[in-house]
Formats: C-alpha cells, sequence, structure tokens
C-alpha cells in the first residue's frame, strides 16, 4: 500500500516539531537556574583512595558539588541492588559519575568538575567474557550476595543471571542426528543514539520537587527519584517536554535523582544537557555485546531435532533492566522453529564496561542474528533452499515452541509466504553482486498495567490524561484515535494531556512496545464509561433505551432511526451543568500463556510470549567485493503484530526498525580499547546510517485478530522491526561470498577479510 | 574572544595581520572545538561574505576559483564540472547539503587534513593556492603548502584567497573517488583521485594522489612508465603503485592493510573513471554515484 492510500492519521505533536515552536527539555529556562555538570569516573575499575571536592566548592559562583557522601545510602536496580547514584568506594566504569557540580554557567561548572580531586588504587578491569567467567577471574563485583537480589536471578561470581531453557533430550538427538552443524558468532556492542541527547532540569518547592526530563519513561523516572533521594511518591513530580527519540535509550531512571539532590543542595533550579559524548559513554543503556556458540541436529529429511547453545552477554558494570537479557537471548537463539529437543543456556556476565540496558528489542537482533545465520548453514549443508528450510521448520498456529508454548492463531508461515512473494525469491533473476537474504524472528507482548482518566467538555471536546509517553511511538495518533472511535468523534476533537506524573494514572510509557497495548487498553475502558453516560442522556433525551444508542459521526442516534439524533455536543452542554462526563480506565490482567514440558532456570518472564509478533525480513543486497562495501537495495518485511490501528504510525515504525537494523548489521559497532573505554564515541566514528542509505522497503502486514491482545486484537509493533534486518543482510551477504561474516557489524573490512579467509581456504 | 565580520579583502587581511584567525564555513573550526580538538581563537575575522572569495574565473591558461567557493557551487559549476570533474566529485562527497552550502575549498584545502576531499583532485589537476597577506601575493604548490596533518606552510597572516587550476588540454579527464561506509555525513577512509590525458586509445599523461593514506595527501610517483599504455593497463599500474607507496594507519575506520588493499582499489577506479571521461562519456558527479564504487549505486 502507497503511503498516499492511508487514511490520515494527525501526528498531534507534528507541527510544533517541524516549525521549531515545540519546547524540548534543554530548550527550557527557569528562573534563578544553574548548569549541573558531573565528574566521570575516567577510569574503568579502581578504589577510590581520595575524593576531594574543596577546590572545587571555592571556585566564585559554584553553589554546589554533591558525592555519595550527600544522598541517602541506597543501593538499587533491578534484580540486583548493585548500584549507587554516586560511585561509593569502587568505581567500575569510566562514566560511572563521582560528582555533581552546580554553577552559574557552563563554563564554570567546567572549571569545578576539573577541580575535583580524585585518586584511585587500581583494580584489574574485566572486558573479556570468556576470562570473565573463568574460575580465576577478578570479579566486578566482590560480593552480589551482599546486595539485594529480587526474582529468580540464579548467579554466582561475575555471572548477574543465568538462564537456561531445557526441553527433550538434546544430547541423545544430537547424537541421533543425520546432520549436525556448530556455529559461532560475535556480537559487538552497539546503541541507541537518539538525536536528542538527554536533560534533566530539578526545581524544588518546599519539600516537592518537579523534573523536567527526557525520559521515555516518566514513572520510571519518580521511582528511582522516590527510591535513592527516600521521598513519597506525591513530593515527586516529573514532566517530559517532547522527547526527541528514545529507542530504549530513556527507559528507566536516569539522572533524575542526582540532579534534583543537586538542586536541593544549591537551593537552585538545575539543568543538565548531555554532550554526545556523555550521551555514548555514561549512561546504563547500550545494547550488549554477545557471544552465541549454537549446534542444531537435523534429521535426514532436514527438520530440526536438537538445538544446544551457549551464549555469554556483556551487562557491563551494573543491571540497569537487564537481569532478563539471559533468558530473552535464549528464546531468540531458539527462535520461532518447532524444536523438540533444546538446551540453551545464556550467562549475562558483569564486566568494566558501561552498563547494557534495553535498547529497542533488547538480545534480540543480534541473537536474531546469529540464530538466523546459522540457519542458512544448516539450509546449505544438506542443500535446501532457505526459504525451504524455514517453511519445513517454524511454527505454525497450534505448534508446540522450544520452551513449550503451544501457539494459538499466529502468522510466521504467512510473514514467510508474503515476504517471499513480495521480494520474488526464486524468481527474480539478481546481477552476479547481489542477492536475496532471508530472516524471520519474534517478540513479545507485554502486559503491564496502565491508566487512562478522560474528560469530555461543555464544547465536546475531550482530554485524555494518560500516562503513554510520546517518543515517535504514534500515541499522539493511536490513543486519540481509540477514544474518538469509542465516543463517535473524530480524532481532533480529542486532545492528549501526558508525560505528566502528577496528572496521569500510572502506565509504561513508551517502553516495551507497550503504549498500544495496554495504555490503549486503558484508554478505550475510560472512554467506554463517558460513552455510557453519553448513552444514558441521549437515551432519556430520545425516549429510547441507552443499549438502542449508537455513538457516531459526532451524534447520539436510535440504532435503525436515524432520524432520532442528538449532537454529542448538546449532550455534552447538558452534562456540564449537571452530571459531568469523566471516565476512568485501567488495563485488565492478561493471562500468561503456559510452557509444557520445559524447565526454565533463571525465570524472567520470557519463558513464554504473550501476543507474539513475527516478522520476516527480506533483504536484497549489492555487495562490492573489492572492498567489502556492502548496500541495501530493498527490504520486503512483512510483520504479524495483530490487527494495524493506524497504517501510518506502523508503516513509520517497521521503516524506522528496518533502518536501525541496517546500521546494526553494517555499520553500526561500538569500538573499546583495552581499558575497557569507547574510542568511537562521536557520531563520525559511530557510524549510523543516514536517509541516503535508506532502501526501498516494501511493507505488509498479516492481521490476525489475536486473541489475548490489547486492543482490537493489536499487538505491539516498535520493537519487532528491529530484529529479523541484519539476519536478512547476512544471508545475503553469505550468500555472496560463500560463508557468513561472523562479526557484527558486519563492517565492509569484515566482509572483505572474509573473503581474504574464503580464497585462502 | 573577539569576533568580527570583514567588509572587504583588505579588512580581512589587517586583521588576520592584528592576530585574528579566519572563519569561513566554520566547519572544522567550530565543530573542532566543540569536540575538544582545540579552543576557538581570541580573536576571529569571518571571511564568509567577501565576494572577492567567492569568483570562479576562467583565464587563457588558468582558471581562478576563489577560496571562499562553497562545496555545493563546485559540485554544480558548469566550469568545475566539465573541466575539473575530480574537484566536483569530491565536492559532492563532503559531509552533508548542510556541510556543503558553507564548507569551502579554501577552507577544506588549508585544514590541511589528510583525509580532505578536495585535496587529491587539485593535487592530480597542477593546482596551487594563493596566499594574501596585508603585504604580499604568492602562489606555493600544494605539495609546499601541506607540511603535516592540520598544518600548512602558510605564515599566520597569510590567507588562502584562491586556488590557481591550469585549464585542462584536450582528451583530458579526471575523477575522485573514495572509500565510503554510507552514502552521506561520511569522511574519506582512502580516497584516490586521477588525471588522465589520452592520445588515442593509450595514454598520454596520468597523475593520480591519494587520500588518508599518508600524512598529507599523497602523489603517487613512478607513473611515467605508463605513458603509452592502454586504460587498462595505467588503471593495473596505478593501483599497484599506489598500494605500495601508501603508508596507511590503524585506526577506527579502517586497518592500515584494508587501507592499503583498498586505495589500490580507488586508485584503479580513478584512472579507469577519469580515461571514460577523457574520451568523453559522460560520467555523473559525483562518479561515486553514478560508476557504484565504494558504497555501491
Amino acid at each position: 500500500m502507497a503511503i498516499t492510500d492511508l487514511p490520515t492519521f494527525v501526528r498531534a505533536d507534528g507541527p510544533d516539531k517541524v516549525t521549531g515552536s515545540g519546547r524540548y527539555t534543554a530548550d527550557m529556562t527557569l528562573t534563578g537556574m544553574l548548569a549541573a555538570k558531573f565528574r566521570y569516573a575516567g577510569v574503568s575499575h579502581a578504589r577510590i583512595t581520595k575524593l576531594d571536592v574543596s577546590a572545587a566548592k571555592a571556585i566564585p559562583g559554584v553553589f554546589a558539588v554533591i558525592t555519595a557522601d550527600d544522598v541517602p545510602d541506597v543501593r538499587y536496580s533491578y534484580g540486583i541492588a548493585d548500584r549507587t547514584l554516586f560511585a561509593k568506594g569502587v568505581v567500575r566504569y569510566d562514566g560511572e559519575v563521582l560528582a555533581a557540580v552546580a554553577a552559574i554557567s557552563p563554563e564554570v561548572a567546567q572549571r569545578a568538575v576539573d577541580a575535583i580531586v580524585v585518586e584511585y588504587d587500581e583494580l584489574p578491569i574485566v572486558t573479556d567474557l570468556e576470562a570473565a567467567v573463568a574460575d580465576d577471574s577478578p570479579l566486578v563485583h566482590d560480593d552480589l550476595d551482599g546486595y539485594a537480589i529480587t526474582g529468580d536471578t540464579p548467579h554466582h561470581g561475575n555471572v548477574g543471571t543465568h538462564s537456561s531453557i531445557e526441553m527433550g533430550d538434546p544430547d541423545a538427538a544430537m547424537a541421533a542426528a543425520h546432520t549436525v552443524v556448530s556455529s559461532r558468532f560475535v556480537a559487538d556492542a552497539s546503541h541507541a543514539v537518539p538525536i536528542e541527547p538527554r536533560a534533566v532540569i530539578a526545581q524544588w518547592e518546599g519539600d516537592k520537587v518537579t523534573i523536567w526530563t527526557s525520559t521515555q519513561v516518566p514513572f520510571d523516572a519518580r521511582n528511582g527519584v522516590c527510591e535513592t533521594l527516600e521521598m513519597p511518591t506525591t513530593k515527586v513530580r516529573v514532566i517530559v517536554p517532547h522527547v526527541g527519540g528514545g529507542f530504549g535509550g530513556k527507559c528507566g531512571p536516569h539522572y533524575e535523582p542526582h540532579i534534583a539532590a543537586l538542586a536541593r543542595a544549591a537551593k537552585r533550579p538545575c539543568k543538565l544537557v548531555f554532550s554526545r559524548w556523555e550521551e555514548f559513554t555514561a549512561p546504563d543503556r547500550r545494547r550488549e555485546g554477545m557471544i552465541v556458540d549454537v549446534t542444531t541436529g537435523l534429521d535426514a529429511e532436514g527438520n530440526i531435532v536438537a538445538r544446544t547453545g551457549e551464549l555469554l552477554l556483556d551487562n557491563g558494570a551494573y543491571m540497569a533492566d537487564s537481569s532478563f537479557f539471559a533468558q530473552a537471548a535464549a528464546m531468540h537463539v531458539a527462535g520461532p522453529y518447532t524444536i523438540p529437543n533444546v538446551r540453551i543456556d545464556a550467562q549475562l556476565v558483569y564486566t568494566n564496561h558501561q552498563p547494557s540496558g534495553s535498547v529497542r528489542a533488547p538480545t534480540a537482533p543480534q541473537g536474531c542474528w546469529a540464530v538466523e545465520s546459522h540457519t542458512d548453514e544448516l539450509a546449505a549443508a544438506i542443500g535446501m533452499d532457505p526459504l525451504d528450510f524455514r517453511r519445513r521448520n517454524i511454527v505454525r498456529t497450534g505448534d508446540v515452541g522450544p520452551t513449550g508454548q503451544t501457539y494459538e492463531e499466529i502468522g510466521l508461515d504467512r510473514c514467510l509466504d508474503m515476504a517471499a512473494e513480495s521480494a520474488g525469491w526464486g524468481t527474480t533473476e539478481l546481477p552476479d553482486d547481489e542477492a536475496f537474504g532471508i530472516s524471520i524472528g519474534w517478540w513479545p507482548s507485554f502486559h503491564m498495567p496502565a491508566g487512562a482518566y478522560m474528560k469530555m467538555h461543555a464544547d465536546g471536546k475531550v482530554q485524555v490524561i494518560t500516562g503513554a509517553n510520546e517518543c515517535g511511538t504514534g500515541s499522539v495518533m493511536t490513543l486519540r484515535m481509540l477514544a474518538a472511535d469509542e465516543l463517535g468523534l473524530d480524532q481532533t476533537d480529542v486532545e492528549l494531556v501526558y508525560q505528566d506524573t502528577a496528572a496521569a494514572p500510572d502506565g509504561p510509557g513508551a517502553s516495551g512496545s507497550m503504549t498500544l497495548f495496554n495504555h490503549g487498553r486503558a484508554v478505550e475502558k475510560a472512554a467506554k464509561e463517558i460513552a455510557g453516560q453519553l448513552r444514558e442522556l441521549a437515551a432519556t433525551k430520545l425516549e429510547a433505551s441507552a443499549a438502542d444508542i449508537v455513538l457516531a459521526d459526532g451524534a447520539a442516534s436510535v440504532a435503525g432511526t436515524p432520524t432520532k439524533s442528538v449532537p454529542i455536543v448538546e449532550l455534552a452542554e447538558a452534562a456540564a451543568e449537571g452530571e459531568l462526563l469523566l471516565g476512568s480506565g485501567s488495563t485488565d490482567e492478561l493471562e500468561w500463556p503456559e510452557i509444557k514440558g520445559s524447565s526454565c532456570l533463571g525465570e524472567q518472564g520470557f519463558s513464554s510470549f504473550m501476543a507474539p509478533q513475527f516478522i520476516c525480513h527480506v533483504a536484497r543486497v549489492r555487495l562490492d567485493k573489492d572492498t567489502g562495501v556492502a548496500r541495501v537495495l530493498e527490504v520486503h518485511a512483512v510483520h504479524d503484530s495483530g490487527t494495524i490501528l493506524n497504517p501510518v504510525a506502523a508503516h513509520g515504525q517497521v521503516e524506522g526498525g528496518i533502518l536501525m537494523g541496517i546500521g546494526q548489521a553494517l555499520t553500526e559497532g561500538t569500538q573499546y580499547d583495552e581499558t575497557g573505554s569507547q574510542r568511537n564515541a562521536a557520531l563520525l566514528e559511530y557510524k549510523l546510517q543516514t536517509i541516503a542509505d535508506a532502501p526501498e522497503i516494501h511493507t505488509q502486514f498479516v492481521e490476525i485478530h489475536t486473541p489475548n491482545a490489547g486492543p482490537k486484537g493489536a499487538k505491539g509493533l516498535a520493537e519487532a522491526p528491529n530484529v529479523p534486518t541484519a539476519g536478512a543482510i547476512s544471508n545475503a551477504i553469505a550468500a555472496l561470498i560463500g560463508r557468513p561474516v561472523r562479526q557484527l557489524p558486519m563492517t565492509a573490512e569484515r566482509v572483505w577479510s572474509t573473503i581474504a579467509e574464503e580464497v585462502t581456504a | 574572544m573577539s569576533f568580527a565580520v570583514a567588509t572587504s579583502l583588505d579588512d580581512a587581511l589587517a586583521a588576520m595581520a592584528a592576530g585574528a584567525r579566519p572563519i569561513a564555513g566554520g566547519t572544522d573550526l567550530v565543530v573542532g572545538s566543540r569536540q575538544g580538538k582545540g579552543a576557538l581563537p581570541d580573536a576571529i575575522i569571518a571571511i564568509d561574505r567577501l565576494p572577492e572569495l567567492a569568483a570562479i574565473e576562467v583565464g587563457d591558461d588558468v582558471t581562478r576559483i576563489g577560496a571562499g567557493v562553497t562545496h555545493a557551487t563546485l559540485m554544480t559549476d558548469a566550469t568545475v564540472v566539465d573541466q575539473f570533474s575530480s574537484i566536483a566529485d569530491a565536492a559532492a562527497l563532503v559531509g552533508s547539503p548542510a556541510t556543503r552550502n558553507v564548507g569551502t575549498l579554501g577552507g577544506n584545502v588549508m585544514n590541511g587534513s589528510p583525509a580532505m576531499d578536495t585535496g587529491a583532485p587539485l593535487v592530480v589537476l597542477g593546482a596551487e593556492a594563493e596566499l594574501r597577506s596585508v603585504d604580499a601575493t604568492r602562489s606555493v604548490s600544494l605539495d609546499e603548502l601541506w607540511t603535516g596533518p592540520g598544518s600548512t606552510s602558510a605564515n599566520a597572516d597569510e590567507l588562502c584567497t584562491a586556488l590557481l587550476i591550469p585549464n585542462r588540454p584536450a582528451a583530458s579527464g579526471s575523477a575522485y573517488v573514495r572509500l565510503e561506509y554510507r552514502r552521506a555525513m561520511e569522511i574519506a577512509v582512502v580516497g584516490a583521485a586521477a588525471a588522465v590525458t589520452l592520445d588515442g586509445d593509450t595514454v598520454s599523461t596520468v597523475r593520480v594522489a591519494l587520500t588518508a593514506v599518508a600524512p598529507t595527501i599523497l602523489e603517487v610517483t613512478g607513473l611515467d612508465a605508463v605513458v603509452g599504455s592502454t586504460i587498462d593497463d595505467a588503471a593495473v599500474a596505478a593501483a599497484t603503485a599506489a598500494s605500495e607507496q601508501a603508508t596507511p594507519i590503524s585506526d577506527l575506520r579502517a586497518s592500515d592493510a584494508y587501507r592499503r588493499h583498498t586505495i589500490g582499489v580507488m586508485a584503479r577506479r580513478a584512472v579507469d573513471a577519469a580515461a571514460r571521461r577523457a574520451m568523453g562519456e559522460t560520467i555523473a558527479v559525483p562518479v561515486n554515484r553514478a560508476l557504484g564504487v565504494g558504497a555501491v549505486a
């Protein structure tokens, strides 16, 4: 479908953003506001022997310098509470915050930062994943058991969480297999790279603090402040101006507590604005590096009979929200295939790198790239076409997946067929320097509680008060549409009040593809409440039964008797003088799918997929074999994300996810030096794809009404498009050079080196 | 710190004599300062609005391209595209539309980066830099001008006012190709320019210069031997010589071995494209896109 054929949706924040009238956090100024800057550790692992801020405090224009001594002694994080706001005793990565400075200008603040004296005893730096899990490895954290640990979080040594999936008897099945292929793939770390570096402003009035911040999840930010500064929820208000992208990088609390504490100490509002270098190096959000060893056994017909895998994931220095990563990665290496015998062990390993955290579909692009490249090696080993091999082995409706989940109505088979047909797989004649590559993937939908309030005013206009957050997720369009649909109004009659924790009910914000899935369900419920009130009012006025009232096109009418009708605005006017039209809604709990016949150690909520989304991407790639430079010419993307409510936003998510996937496939990789510091923390050297690199993208949706899903059968869609693109590109390159490139990103030089190995071999 | 806008070339030269540093597009100076490469100069004189620096004048023997001519102009100006195609190829690859609209030829040359895109084309075209101070005007060869990464032999009070390029003989062409990992906002990993003059089917002159494989733009030597040979032979010889003579480093962008290999590929493609232009074939600017080299089209 061409974009011009799509129904019109109003992106409510669009005009503000494109004309420049919209305000982002960094654009704001408050009276008396000071500039905040951080002093970072600068070393990757060391014991602090001296931290002296007296010289910094003495600089004229400096209002406050705070360290761990100036905030409550709270250790926090998900899974393992391993961290403090400011480094305490030991620093474990070079971007760890030692101190914060508030000063009259950024220049004075920087002088004060430079005047802070810190001395260290160096500790051994842990950066190599395989060395880190050896028994004799130095430890990043001496005593994990000294921390508060929650959930099923098996840990030992440098292993933060260990997760295993086991089903059937993989050893026996592997021994009996007709063909066995083992592969090893290594993914470098990468970054979310939102175009807006983060910014935080905090202002106190009495014992209350208001924080403006560029977060994706305002309630995470608020809860982080409450937890670390030991404040009640009612005293902390988080407001989010426009957000310039997040891609997961702005989930979770980040520097809101630091700036709140700093502003309290300085007795003035304080503003932190990150440089690009800080945005790359400091936050606990980095896509984790990963080593995947996977072995698969096939029977004589090409059916997968067994799969085993060993995964190591680079957690970095602290748990951000990463405790589920090991299990999530294991699921992606298992893949959406029918495999009766499975054992995958995954370990999330502490290192002295920047912490890893959720970046768009955490663990999936790397895990999928590895296992889909491996899948083409399996197909090649038995001389089968990669499309046919997948058709033979994928999960279909009613099948049992690799952890024993039985899938209800799913559309992976149709994704595969439609993507192949769209690309012309097997029928399109390609030049010698071009090839297709195919990859499939999956991603769950998540239930989390979310709420919504709603009010209809005397003029018939509606405000939806929601905890949803707009960072490109489309909530400004789709939530309005859901409300308008229930109320028989036009989307333009509905406005969102959002990104303010004091106003809206709690919710997951823009995380985990959950905006529509959870906030949408809450909005639907709130709208149904007002719709019910309107029907009652109309029923009285039209002398009909409320059950017979239809709300459509701005009017309440009696079903079957369209002449008996009253404009909704008239009902709203009347209600404004009587009982006000107010609604509220909260998500109903959804049933988590059960699993049978498997054991899952380190259960972190990823062993079964609620309302699973399925994807197939086919990439057409041209390769300059003389240099190894690959260019993606076309991507044919077919997604099962359930019902598509907003095609404009859905196409946008797929196209953006694919472009991010191309970057991760070819050019986006974080490079480290031997001390654990990033070498390419800048946009010239960390190479995002540009719009000039964008391929033709042909997107289709398999729309299946999914039970146990979001509004009108919708699943999530923000993360899934990022999952299989690198795998498809990998398989196209492998088709051109005879073997896969075993390290991600598959840079031109790595492609060239792989060609050279082939020649040598 | 002071910032002044020059109202005339004399004004700018006087400010420089008093210690000011010039700014035109600021695409190196400002970005470098923000990235911590060096503080901004104490005194800055803006030269971006001087018409004296913005002209392209075709003389009998020499074409004079003002130092203030932007990349956006270089990639579209008919004289540059037709006669000095390699400069247009290079200018079209610089940064983004925003960079090309403010970045200038003089700025690129005087920044002295071995990764500058317009440097190798200027070398193979035999260009000289015109340097002016309050007291004097002189022309220096580029070989003499560039003394190392980011350094030139120009005196602190000298402003580059133009690049002087000998007009091309008949049956000649030039081209610049570079290795790039993406198609915008990119910097040369390696690059090569070639200028070729043909005598029928054989090569009568060929010059090749290399980007980002040595401390300064490197002209390939010893190509006299290919005079009289076929285009294909000349291209292969240029590739071999380029790989041999390059002294690349390993850095974030590539290893030395990969650079040494790909500089040969770029040199071969540059000679081939230049020769095809010399034969009268129209290859659109930039040749990277037209021929699918580097990031394949």
